[in-house]
């Protein structure tokens, strides 16, 4: 593809390592309407709605600006560089693994890396304790976020069934579900059909036909190392040209370090660090969309006289209940080759097993995806994870091609002993390293138990053999929850700080429960409505 | 240990090699070698990591193992972090360095000689102790939790061996696909050039 015809370099300065030699002449340097800081899920949808609206946007990007042609390959090793690579002390009876599994740096964020399933929240979702007495409510509904799913789903052309069975929304997607499907999801499937649940192709924010001069998938596989081909949406090729096309400037390589606080309680702006070098972007709002330990962590870090334990942190929250989603990996090993190397990762899906049911012993509940992997992702997990080296791990790897896997995506109630905190070790920038500390609860380990019991079933009901279970995390969720009651919650419904009028937080940090489905759609969606509310503020005040 | 490595005995991924983008084409020859000096690793330590990954991968071709060892080295001299580690673990320079000097010592002690000059069986016991956690403790291993210095170094031997193009071949991966893509992906299927299984196989 000649340069000139590249889509990324449409309408944007950030090109190919190319930042602004000085960023002293920047384009808001003397200050910005906004600046936002991470150009994730979130960071984006805000970008490209705020300057849409007329705003002087920033957004402030730690990582790189990526060129999927000369920066993504079709390898795994070297792609690991997309995620948050930075070191993060954990603990707990469940440390979690952190970085390509639930994490994202340079433009784009996770989304750049993500296997782009795209399911909304259930109704359920939203008022957990109400229905099942633990956890908490939200201070939102599904019908408060019902309009934005439908906005995003419609913006990114998201690719799935005519039919959804399950939760509020019931179809049809609007772009046709993606076919062929791959062998591993074909298995799953069959498997699902003998036992009598209903499975779907699974809806994907991936092109099934083009759409916004962007081609539809070609099966390489590779969705989690980078989509070369631009199929996969992700912010980096949709909402962010499209952003700085409407005026935002993106500034990438660039850490922020601070949130600074003026004497009447407000944000003024933030510090960061190029190459080395301060520099400070001064704005009238900010928002924070740095996900789920960068977040509290730079809440936390930007202490000062006026808010000594943090900022927005009146309530004691930020930090606190951090969720992920227990994602078990099930393989079956079959007569056949299946080859789950294959085609798009996740093809196939079942919800069946989303809403409580008492009977099982547990409350909440869970997404089966088909889950396809390459041979490092596989190895790794094996010895990393489960243990296996040595004899074992090679006679399992020798028939790679032969195993189907399941993958659970299960729902964790939030915990306050599961949290985000600072250690006494200083990274690179003079901030203390985050320490991540994760337990299971025992509604965690029973829905885990049932779960992985469940996919086994779909994969020996249609002739596979259990081999082995990854014990495996995914997503991270909450820490700067949201909520009504400023003393238990650190945004309201609006992702606006409750102790600080013109700071905002935007991102899977604000989760109340973590849903039993993979979230970025969610996270999406949210960001578009926060995007909705500023701009209607800003029509009635002036901040 | 080398019988009955594969079942598509004559499959080569590097085969398609010109089919794959530049990028990704020059990202997996390099890992054929040669290989410039270690830059973090002392020669002794490079030793016992090579002989460390025959155990880990179950495999003793050289040309594979030295670019395990040039992948050890890579990681450990780079400033890039190391997503997690577990709090009372010291960072992956410390831990690897200490880990191997005590992983000798312990070697002399137990078998009477260093690492690399006692038997495989002696080798393996050790590495399988260290991987559960329950080899003998010394001053040596304060401050270096066994079980996390093993899985540094196996997660990361696993890293490259996983990643080197003949054994691609060997498990049957059909590795990078770009710009062509996958066209028969359903069950049963395969592309033309993707890897056949010994037709004298059931």
């Amino acid at each position: 593809m000649p340069k000139s015809h590249d889509f990324v370099k449409h309408n944007c300065d950030h090109y190919d390592g190319h930042c602004y030699d000085h960023l002293d002449k920047r384009k808001y340097g003397d200050e910005a309407d906004i600046c936002i800081v991470g150009a994730g899920a979130a960071g984006g949808v805000l970008a490209y709605g705020l300057s849409r609206a007329g705003f002087k946007v920033v957004a402030i990007e730690a990582g790189p600006f990526w060129n999927p042609q000369t920066d993504f390959a079709s390898d795994e090793l070297s792609m690991q560089s997309l995620a948050w690579n930075d070191t993060r002390l954990v603990a707990g009876n469940d440390p979690l693994a952190m970085g390509h599994n639930n994490s994202g740096r340079g433009v784009g964020g996770g989304t750049v890396h993500f296997t782009g399933v795209f399911y909304r929240f259930h109704e359920s979702d939203f008022k957990v304790k109400t229905l099942d007495g633990v956890a908490d409510d939200w201070p939102i509904t599904y019908q408060d976020l019902d309009p934005y799913y439908e906005k995003i789903e419609r913006d990114i052309a998201v690719s799935g069934p005519k039919h959804f069975p399950w939760g509020p929304f019931q179809g049809p997607y609007p772009y046709p579900e993606r076919e062929p499907i791959s062998a591993n999801a074909e298995v799953f499937r069959k498997g699902c059909e003998k036992l009598g649940i209903r499975s779907v192709v699974a809806p994907l924010a991936i092109n099934s036909g083009p759409f916004d001069g962007r081609p539809p998938c070609i099966n390489r596989g590779f969705c989690n190392q980078g989509c070369k081909p631009n199929a996969k949406f992700s912010t980096l090729i949709h909402h962010i040209p499209k952003a700085i096309g409407q005026g935002a400037e993106v500034l990438s390589d660039c850490m922020v370090t601070q949130v600074h606080v003026d004497k009447a309680g407000k944000v003024t702006g933030v510090t960061f660090v190029h190459d080395g070098k301060e520099f400070f972007q001064k704005a009238k709002i900010i928002i924070l969309a740095g996900y789920c330990i960068e977040t509290p962590r730079l809440l936390m870090h930007s202490a000062c006289p006026l808010f000594p334990n943090g900022l927005a942190n009146s309530s004691g929250m930020v930090g606190k209940a951090l969720m992920t989603h227990s994602g078990h990996d099930v393989y079956c090993k079959f007569h056949d080759e299946v080859r789950i190397y294959k085609g798009t990762p996740v093809l196939a899906a079942t919800q069946e097993f989303y809403e409580t049911d008492l009977s099982r012993g547990f409350v909440r509940g869970y997404t089966l995806n088909a889950h396809g992997s390459r041979p490092l992702g596989l190895a790794k997990n094996l010895v990393s994870k489960a243990g296996n080296w040595g004899e074992k791990l090679y006679d399992i790897m020798r028939d790679f091609n032969f195993y189907a896997q399941v993958t659970l995506v299960g729902e964790v109630l939030p915990s306050l002993n599961n949290s985000v905190t600072l250690s006494d070790e200083k990274d690179e920038y003079g901030m203390p390293r985050p320490l991540v500390t994760f337990s299971y609860g025992e509604n965690d380990n029973k829905l885990i138990a049932h779960g992985v019991g469940k996919a086994q079933e779909i994969l020996e009901a249609i002739g596979g053999e259990p081999a082995f279970v990854i014990p495996d995390t995914g997503h991270l969720l909450g820490a700067c929850r949201m909520g009504n009651d400023p003393s238990n919650s650190v945004v309201d419904g609006f992702c606006r700080s409750h102790d600080i009028p013109n700071l905002y937080i935007c991102s899977a940090s604000v989760f109340v429960t973590s849903g039993g489905g993979n979230p970025t759609e969610t996270v999406m969606a949210i960001a578009a409505r926060t995007a909705d509310y500023i701009v209607e503020e800003a029509r009635k005040n002036s901040y | 240990m080398q019988e009955n490595r594969t079942r598509y005995p004559s499959y080569d991924v590097l085969n398609e090699k010109d089919q794959w983008d530049e990028h990704t084409r020059e990202i997996v020859i390099k890992r054929l070698g040669p290989f410039p000096k270690n830059k973090f690793l002392k020669e002794h330590e490079a030793e016992m990591i090579y002989a460390i990954a025959r155990h880990v991968v179950y495999d003793q071709r050289k040309e594979i193992l030295d670019y395990v060892v040039h992948h050890l080295d890579n990681t450990l001299s780079s400033p890039m972090g190391e997503n997690q580690r577990k709090v009372g673990t010291p960072e992956q320079k410390i831990l690897v360095r200490r880990g191997l000097k005590a992983t000798d010592n312990l070697a002399k002690e137990q078998y009477g000689a260093p690492f690399l000059k006692i038997d495989v069986q002696q080798q393996f016991s050790i590495l399988d102790d260290l991987a559960r956690g329950k080899a003998m403790t010394s001053e040596d291993w304060q401050g270096i939790p066994q079980k996390e210095f093993f899985k540094k170094l196996a997660t990361e031997i696993v890293n490259a061996y996983y990643s080197h193009p003949t054994v691609w071949s060997e498990i049957g991966y059909g590795g990078p696909a770009y710009p062509r893509g996958y066209v028969r992906v359903e069950m049963g299927l395969t592309d033309p050039w993707e890897a056949k299984r010994d037709a004298k196989e059931s």
